[in-house]
């Protein structure tokens, strides 16, 4: 568990806030707003209970204390926004609400700091009145404009500074000299200057830290990094050899830990809109206007609920189904299509029996394996904690693997009755810690042996080998290729703090993008629930989806001559007008033999319903003619009718579905999609009609689940039908 | 069996699906193979002393092949379907009282396999006597064109609208025809297949007197592409070599490794651009090679009716506060936050998701593969292979490329997005290179490989090292013996040596319970460590070891300054900290919290006596509970619960301390 955190946000509302400064399009406050809104709604999304937030806003119109403070006298113009508590989205909103610059200059801030003190002290600590284990924390936002009493400034600091309760205290001012940011504003007033001089004084004392606010808005863009708790996968030994059956043996306590581990963006739940919201009071009269508008407002999703419906295959009947109960259901398992039922009590028969390990099996040579075959993310194994035996151990097998430039082959179970997965083990040697990396190796079942022809050679069906092919790059390509490769190299490009060479686009410069993409609008939209359109994502994000521009531009001979070297061209897309395809563009078989001419290039040919799919695309490749072809299409319609309305239950549906589909596929080829969107909007019709011989939804549901619908303007120019009426057409 | 589920309006959809390999397993195979029954294919090879010869006359090799590539389907692709047809058959039989298609003999018809059909072709394949009694060849020689239309019956009627169907023919005669009519027809079936979406693949039998000659006659009935992958380059499977007795090579090793090569449907995950730089790019498609082979996850069978069955269910939607049934047009998606919902128009979401462009691999540079470090793996790679489908050039390109990767020993690193909505990753495009096997045989395709690394969000921390014993070079150097003596055969990890234990125990059991046979009750499991060649090779080594590092040990652990505490808090007193080598470590544990923000750090709380002190005062429950917890923590001792029962806890602690 984190730490329990209490922040109080202390805002200044004043009227110079509401100012625009040095030329920027958003009010101070707005721009002040930029860093607490992400601050708070980054805490928000943590969804911790014991993350709690306070604000305090001065140089309001009101004074409002709710009761804080023992007396108002010298805390005028201060307001309590929210007492010390875990922020909801609500909170937000009604922050929202009152977060504007107030009509006033008149108000302190070091009044307002008190007021957070005190919020923080009675907010943390227990009954008996000692503080609780807390991170304490105090943002102060302002412009620094207002009128400042210094009189209690001592008593202050030593209370944030109290060993028991320590608070960390925060400023940032709007343009606020910061040298170390290099901004210096021109023009200030002498009160400003006064103000910043004594703030930071004053932070200083405290311990706190204090900068002009632009640093801070920077800073936003740099995503956050979780911090996780690492959790052991395994805790046991590392052996080699059967340390029961023979001497010479060794035995290391380890554990393991995670070294990579995808961060995952949070995911989207399902929910539907409330129904029973409609005539309700409150503010759904203006919602439920703008639902329409398909923006839903909160609090008018309700969650949903899946429920499962059973089913199995009446034996006796192919193609019926009967629904059953679920207590008449048991564990089991497919062994192919034999359903194997095992009893809950002997469901661990068909586990392996394992014990906990970690053993060697052998050695590698790290430069003949292959890169590719890890096909997990990866672990540390490091000695048992405060096990000085086995950090002497592992040390000298990480050191010897390291030295022998080898990698170990083990075998990993990782619990008892776990299933053994093949690691390999890496020495990492760094200069604060050492350890084994492993990551999982690839079993025999789990690799395919897909075959593909050489690269770097040709093969004649004889058996002879060809050096030059269109294929095959000449050794101009190849010299330009080697010649850009070596010239778009990035273990160099990058610059460290002293401006040296280094690395360009190291691991830990690299963020998620879409992680933090979602991260971001979700926190957006959180404080932006009306905006229309959604902000760009931070370009921190996209930096690396493209090569760095310099080196772009420093390579662009070396590309223009590999370009010129490659000449590749791009096929263009398909030729419009009606397809004119005949049975000599077709393919042919491997000897090349013209399949039509052997059957003498027939100009009709007939739809066979044994030979259904085969004789349909054989009559529309044997003709042009635009009535041979509806008349294909027609026989195809009238095939595809007949398997449904003759199909005992759905057993035939998989067949229409094939022969729908290819209908659908040639004759949007042909550009003729009418052809069949009336025949599709006929079936449709027939069967949800129930005139196909009884109840033919399922088919329906299959011809919408597969999306063998209209054929719109998307998919075929020459189409009458827009993509919202082929939507429209799945439904019902 | 084409799943019902598929289509339904609301599948279960819990979550937003990262659709990930999910759709490339949804397309379904039907393999149909078709095996020649003659009495050239029946003749057994010469009898020798060889326990290696060919015992096999290729019809029996062939059956072999169908039994193993059968299980091994059920573990591999448990949805897919298999048939056996034997053709050239005295009998006549195709099931279903069919006898249109003279001598063809369907052994198993085409669906998912049963565990009945596994059982007939085990008997088949062990069983000579029921063997000879099936494997008649009839006089006449059978038509291929009859087998060829016989087969387009089968996959139309058994596997509508797979996206994936072939013909393994297994055959030894080159020219099965008569006359030209009878070619003619064969080509005309052929072609009807090719139309209907059906591959031939041809695993062509050389006799010891008569070499394989697909130009014959094959050359004419297969297609240089497969209907599911048309662009894929298809590699035309070469005759059998002729087993001479003794070369190790059986008949059936030969036929095994070519079918296995088949085994899966070859088809690509994705299409894609490779941008090799601004303007310039080549079309790649991406295959995965290397994948985490699961079993099937348990399922309802229905136990009311006489035999176990299998359930099919489908989920519906329903409000959660009226119970209403939803329909999936209704829902909406909406990210939770703050206790309440953050919604976003399906427009928005798909613009979330695809604001970072186009599905490309893109190459954004290059570095030598050195900076490729292992433990920056995150997942599996993928192959990619060049198309010319969209690019003209691609293939040399490509090569071009994947040759300078390997002499240079370089890599490139890519931004690439698999297909609209995946999420954008880095990755390190690897060359592979092409790798034989003995016979010459083609064991690792020669292309590109795709390995994502991790950004900064999916780096862990190691925990932390403090005072750590490290390694002298002695220690090192005679660990290294250890190392260097017990390398792998020829010094690799070849995957094909270790079978899944688990996996293969577990289809085991489940065949044998399927058949209601005996369970057998040992796993042979390759993945044992050799234990008797490890004492063998580095036993002694591991003495010596032993022995210089307990010295080693002994020095250091002396030597080595007493347990340094954080600064900042006063040491507590002396002798609790000596009572026990373990204790102050113990409390370096307890340190390694995740790092709180301002660095503020908490020591682990009191030692023992000071807690004995507070207690014997009778002061222990004017601790706060922070303290109480931390004293508990760092001695391995529950958290949980209210303060009194933190206080009872620590109390029962001490008594039994003896404090």
């Amino acid at each position: 568990m984190a730490q329990k955190e209490a922040t109080v946000f202390v805002l200044d509302l004043g009227k110079s806030m509401g100012e625009k400064g040095h030329g920027r399009d958003k009010t101070n406050l707005d721009w002040v707003m930029e860093y607490v809104w992400d601050k708070i709604t980054t805490t928000v999304a943590t969804g911790r209970k014991t993350a709690m937030m306070s604000v305090v806003g001065f140089r309001t119109d009101e004074t409002e204390l709710h009761g804080f403070m023992d007396e108002i006298e010298g805390y005028s113009n201060i307001t309590v926004l929210s007492g010390l508590k875990q922020f909801l989205l609500p909170d937000i909103r009604e922050l929202q609400q009152q977060v504007a610059p107030s009509s006033t200059n008149q108000g302190d801030l070091l009044s307002a700091l008190a007021v957070a003190v005190q919020i923080i002290d009675t907010g943390t600590q227990g009954k008996n009145g000692k503080p609780l284990k807390f991170d304490r924390r105090i943002i102060v936002v302002t412009d620094g404009r207002g009128h400042m009493d210094t009189g209690d400034l001592d008593a202050i600091a030593s209370k944030i500074t109290d060993d028991d309760a320590r608070i960390e205290l925060v400023v940032l001012g709007v343009d606020f000299d910061d040298p170390d940011y290099g901004y210096k504003e021109e023009d200030k007033s002498d009160r400003k200057q006064q103000n910043e001089a004594t703030l930071q004084d004053f932070v200083e004392k405290c311990d706190g830290s204090f900068a002009t606010l632009a640093v801070a808005i920077d800073q936003l863009e740099i995503p956050r990094i979780k911090d996780t708790r690492p959790t052991p996968s395994y805790k046991g030994t590392l052996t080699l050899g059967d340390a029961q059956k023979y001497e010479g043996t060794l035995t290391i306590d380890v554990e393991r830990y995670p070294c990579t581990m995808i961060a995952k963006p949070p995911t989207a739940s399902s929910f539907v809109v409330r129904s029973d919201l409609g005539g309700a009071p409150g503010p759904s009269t203006q919602s439920t206007a703008t639902l329409a508008g398909d923006s839903i407002q909160d609090g008018q999703l309700s969650a949903v609920r899946n429920q499962r419906v059973y089913q199995v295959e009446n034996p006796d009947e192919p193609g019926i189904k009967s629904n059953v109960e679920p207590d008449e259901l048991e564990r089991g398992y497919e062994y192919g299509r034999t359903a194997v039922h095992i009893a809950e009590s002997d469901l661990n028969i068909v586990k392996l029996e394992t014990e906990q390990c970690l053993e060697l099996i052998g050695f590698v040579p790290e430069d003949k394996f292959e890169r590719y075959l890890p096909l997990s993310r990866s672990n540390y194994i490091v000695p048992q904690k405060t096990n000085k035996q086995a950090q002497l151990a592992l040390s000298s097998f990480i050191h010897a693997l390291f030295e022998a430039g080898s990698y170990a082959v083990a075998r990993l179970v990782t619990k008892d009755l776990k299933p053994p997965v093949m690691v390999l083990l890496v020495p990492r040697i760094e200069p604060d810690f050492e350890a084994l990396i492993d990551v999982e190796l690839p079993f025999e079942e789990d690799m395919r042996r897909y075959r593909f022809p050489p690269l770097d050679k040709k093969l004649t069906v004889s058996g002879k080998i060809i050096t030059e092919h269109k294929d095959l790059p000449n050794t101009d390509l190849m010299s330009a290729m080697s010649a850009y490769v070596d010239a778009l190299d990035l273990s160099t490009f990058g610059r460290d703090d002293d401006g040296e060479p280094t690395e360009y686009m190291k691991f830990d410069e690299t963020y998620s993008p879409l992680l933090h993409r979602v991260n971001h609008v979700i926190r957006w939209r959180a404080t932006n629930p009306l905006a229309a359109t959604l902000p760009e994502p931070p370009k921190i994000l996209t930096k690396y989806s493209m090569p760095p521009p310099d080196l772009v531009a420093q390579t662009a001979p070396h590309l223009s001559a590999l370009k010129a070297a490659a000449d590749v061209k791009k096929v263009p897309p398909k030729q419009k007008g009606r397809g004119k395809r005949s049975l000599r563009d077709r393919e042919k078989p491997l000897s090349g033999l013209d399949v039509g001419e052997l059957l003498g290039n027939p100009k009709r040919v007939k739809i066979e319903l044994g030979n259904l799919i085969p004789s349909f695309k054989q009559a529309l490749a044997a003709t042009d003619d635009l009535e041979a072809i509806q008349a294909a299409a027609d026989a195809m319609a009238s095939a595809i009718r007949s398997l449904i309305a003759e199909s005992v239950g759905e057993s035939a549906y998989g067949r229409a579905l094939e022969a729908i589909r290819v209908m659908r596929d040639e004759i949007t080829e042909l550009e003729e999609p009418e052809m069949y969107n009336k025949f599709a909007r006929e079936l449709k019709a027939d069967l949800l009609g129930g005139k196909m011989k009884g109840d033919r939804r399922e088919m329906w549901w299959r011809i919408r689940g597969s999306r063998y619908g209209l054929i719109d303007r998307k998919r075929s120019f020459a189409s009458g039908v827009t993509e919202e009426e082929a939507a429209e057409f799945y439904k019902g | 069996m084409a799943d019902p589920q598929d289509n339904r309006p609301g599948e279960e959809e819990d979550e937003e699906e990262e659709i990930d390999d999910s759709s490339y397993k949804t397309i379904k195979d039907a393999v149909l193979f078709a095996i020649d029954v003659s009495p050239t294919m029946l003749e057994r090879p010469p009898l020798s002393d060889d326990k290696k010869a060919d015992r096999d006359s290729p019809t029996t090799a062939a059956l072999k092949c169908a039994y193993q590539l059968m299980q091994q389907r059920i573990i591999s692709n448990p949805n897919d379907m298999m048939g056996i047809l034997l053709f050239g058959t005295e009998k006549t039989d195709l099931k279903e009282g069919d006898s249109t298609f003279q001598h063809c003999y369907l052994l198993s018809d085409l669906d998912v396999p049963s565990a009945q059909d596994v059982k007939r072709l085990r008997d088949l394949v062990e069983n000579e006597d029921e063997a000879e009694e099936l494997l008649k060849p009839t006089k006449d020689g059978a038509s291929i064109a009859t087998v060829l239309f016989c087969a387009n019956q089968i996959f139309t009627t058994k596997a509508p609208n797979f996206s994936s169907r072939r013909l393994f023919l297994v055959t030894d005669n080159d020219h099965p025809a008569k006359a030209k009519h009878d070619k003619d027809t064969a080509i005309t079936r052929a072609r009807d297949l090719y139309d209907l979406g059906c591959t031939i693949d041809l695993f062509p039998i050389s006799r010891t007197d008569h070499g394989f000659d697909r130009s014959k006659f094959y050359d004419d009935l297969v297609y240089p592409s497969s209907p599911s992958d048309p662009d894929a380059p298809v590699t035309v499977t070469t005759a059998t070599k002729i087993a001479k007795s003794g070369d190790g090579i059986t008949l059936l090793k030969q036929l095994l490794s070519s079918i296995n090569s088949k085994a899966a449907p070859r088809r690509a995950l994705f299409s894609l651009p490779l941008e090799i730089g601004p303007g310039m790019r080549i079309g790649v498609k991406g295959y995965i090679l290397i994948k985490r082979q699961e079993h099937v996850k348990s399922c309802y069978v229905w136990v009311g009716g006489e035999k176990a069955q299998i359930v099919t269910s489908s989920t519906s939607h329903m409000a959660d506060d009226t119970a209403r049934i939803v329909e999936k047009t209704e829902l909406r998606k909406a990210y939770k936050f703050g206790g309440d919902t953050i919604t976003f128009t399906p427009e928005e979401f798909v613009q979330i998701r695809q604001c970072f462009g186009e599905p490309i691999i893109r190459i954004l540079g290059f570095k030598p593969v050195s900076l490729l470090p292992l433990w920056a793996n995150t997942n599996k790679a993928t192959f990619i292979y060049p198309s010319e489908t969209d690019f003209i050039g691609s293939t040399r390109v490509f090569s071009a490329l994947q040759q300078k990767l390997i002499k240079s020993k370089k890599m490139a690193l890519a931004w690439f997005i698999a297909r609209r909505n995946a999420a954008p990753v880095i990755v390190a495009v690897i060359s592979g290179e092409e790798k034989l096997d003995d016979n010459g045989e083609q064991t690792m395709p020669p292309g590109l490989w795709l390995v994502p690394l991790p950004f900064a969000d999916d780096i862990r921390q190691c925990p932390e090292q403090i005072d750590h014993l490290r390694t002298t070079e002695e220690l090192t150097d005679v660990m290294r013996k250890v190392v260097e003596q017990l390398q792998l055969p020829k010094g690799v990890y070849d995957p094909e040596k270790y079978p899944n234990p688990d996996l293969q125990w577990f289809y085991r059991i489940l065949q044998a319970m399927a058949l209601e046979e005996e369970v057998p009750d040992m796993a042979d499991d390759k993945t044992l460590p050799k234990y008797k060649q490890i004492d063998k090779r580095v036993a002694p080594f591991l003495e010596d070891f032993g022995q210089d590092f307990d010295a080693e040990y002994k020095l250091q652990v002396r030597n080595q300054p007493s347990m340094s505490l954080p600064t900042g808090r006063k040491r507590p007193a002396a002798s609790a900290n000596e009572e026990t080598d373990s204790k102050p470590a113990k409390r370096a544990k307890v340190k390694k919290e995740v790092k709180a923000e301002d660095g503020d750090e908490d020591e682990g709380g009191m030692t023992d006596q000071q807690m004995a002190e507070v207690n014997n005062k009778g002061n222990i429950s004017k601790q706060v509970v922070a303290t109480l917890k931390d004293f508990l923590k760092a001695r391995g001792l529950p958290t949980t619960g209210k303060k009194v029962d933190l206080v009872g806890r620590v109390q029962e602690y001490l008594e039994e301390k003896g404090l």
